[in-house]
């Protein structure tokens, strides 16, 4: 029995010792774009920790090893990420395009848009372009739902033969059902009368 | 000659059934590789190499020169740097059937974390298994984490 016992403090003091030296797990939080940051909480064996405050990090060993208290996170912390952060890839970002009235010819001011979104493509080397056409509620639902259609394939036209690859060019429309600002059936409103375009 | 070339017509269509029957949608692209990146699924490892599409299950692995990024459907950002490793256990965006779920493993290197759709409009769907224990999101959040493998 002495024995056992005495197996068991000499294993928990390697326990002890490894758990010192493997507290180079951490995790920090990061600001959004508009500054902010939220929480995480991190629960094992030892117990559990919840972060929520930037340059404030936790320090962690193994799943046996309580989580402890947030501490300050370093300099020197902060280059380990360097790599993972020089891969970070650029997000995704919308557009939309308006039409005149009745129609699927872009206005004028959307039809300059083009360059950026392919400017926006190439930054990305993106196939993965998503084109999705919506009306506004004048004139009945099943003719919006083929014009919203006729405006994605237009925009899908226009952009490919800007030199985007037709095949990363995903289309669909909504019709009349998804209104940035929904109005009374019948109404005209140019702000609905669009195409979103979103590069990925 | 032409009984060689219906059958070889036949079983491209029955493949390419199959295929179209079998695949399941991805849930994700990787975006940007340098040095050694590869993905390993169902068993085999493969090069990664930009806009090659991951599934679930799959496991990203980085060598000692490696980082990638990847970009989820619900537009997650993941990237990380030299000798890591991250496998894609539970992904699930349909906001029609009001479905979330990521549960991703983060076994050993670097990692940065931009937070998606799933963070915005699910944040407690979100959780990690890491070496230090099992990290949950209590509030949408980026965030980055170093872990140095399980010994």
């Amino acid at each position: 029995m002495k024995r056992i016992h005495g197996l068991c403090i000499g294993l928990s003091l390697m326990v002890a010792v490894s758990g010192c030296a493997g507290k180079d797990n951490l995790i920090v939080l990061t600001p959004d774009d508009s500054g902010r940051v939220g929480a995480l909480k991190v629960s094992n064996e030892g117990g559990e920790a919840v972060l929520d405050r930037e340059g404030q990090a936790l320090h962690l060993g193994d799943r046996r090893t309580s989580p402890g208290a947030p501490a300050p996170f370093s300099d020197e912390e902060r280059a380990l990420f360097a790599a993972a952060l020089a891969a970070q890839p650029l997000a995704p970002v919308s557009y939309l395009l308006y039409f005149e009235f009745d129609s699927n010819n872009l206005t004028a001011e959307s039809r300059q848009r083009l360059d950026d979104i392919l400017r926006a493509a190439q930054e990305r080397d993106s196939q993965d372009v998503l084109v999705i056409g919506h009306t506004d509620r004048a004139g009945e639902a099943d003719y919006n739902a083929a014009l919203s259609l006729q405006r994605a394939e237009a925009v899908r036209e226009l952009l490919a033969g800007q030199g985007i690859a037709a095949e990363s060019i995903q289309v669909s429309s909504h019709g009349e059902g998804n209104p940035l600002f929904p109005t009374a059936d019948e109404v005209a409103e140019a702000r609905n009368r669009r195409v979103e375009v979103v590069v990925r | 000659m032409k009984k060689i070339l219906f059958f070889c017509t036949a079983m491209l269509l029955l493949g390419a059934f199959a295929a179209a029957q079998t695949e399941p949608a991805h849930i994700g692209r990787v975006k940007g590789t340098s040095g050694m990146v590869s993905i390993q699924r169902a068993g085999a490892l493969k090069p990664a190499f930009p806009n090659m599409k991951v599934y679930l299950n799959d496991t990203l692995l980085t060598g000692s020169d490696g980082a990638v990024g990847i970009l989820l459907e619900d537009n997650t950002l993941l990237s990380m740097g030299p000798m890591s490793r991250l496998a894609l256990d539970k992904f699930d965006f349909s906001p029609a059937q009001n479905k979330y779920a990521l549960q991703l493993r983060m076994e050993q290197g670097t990692f940065v974390y931009l937070s998606g759709l799933l963070g915005k409009l699910a944040p407690h769907a979100v959780s990690l298994d890491t070496p230090s224990g099992t990290i949950s999101m209590l509030k949408d959040t980026n965030f980055m984490a170093r872990f140095g493998g399980d010994e």
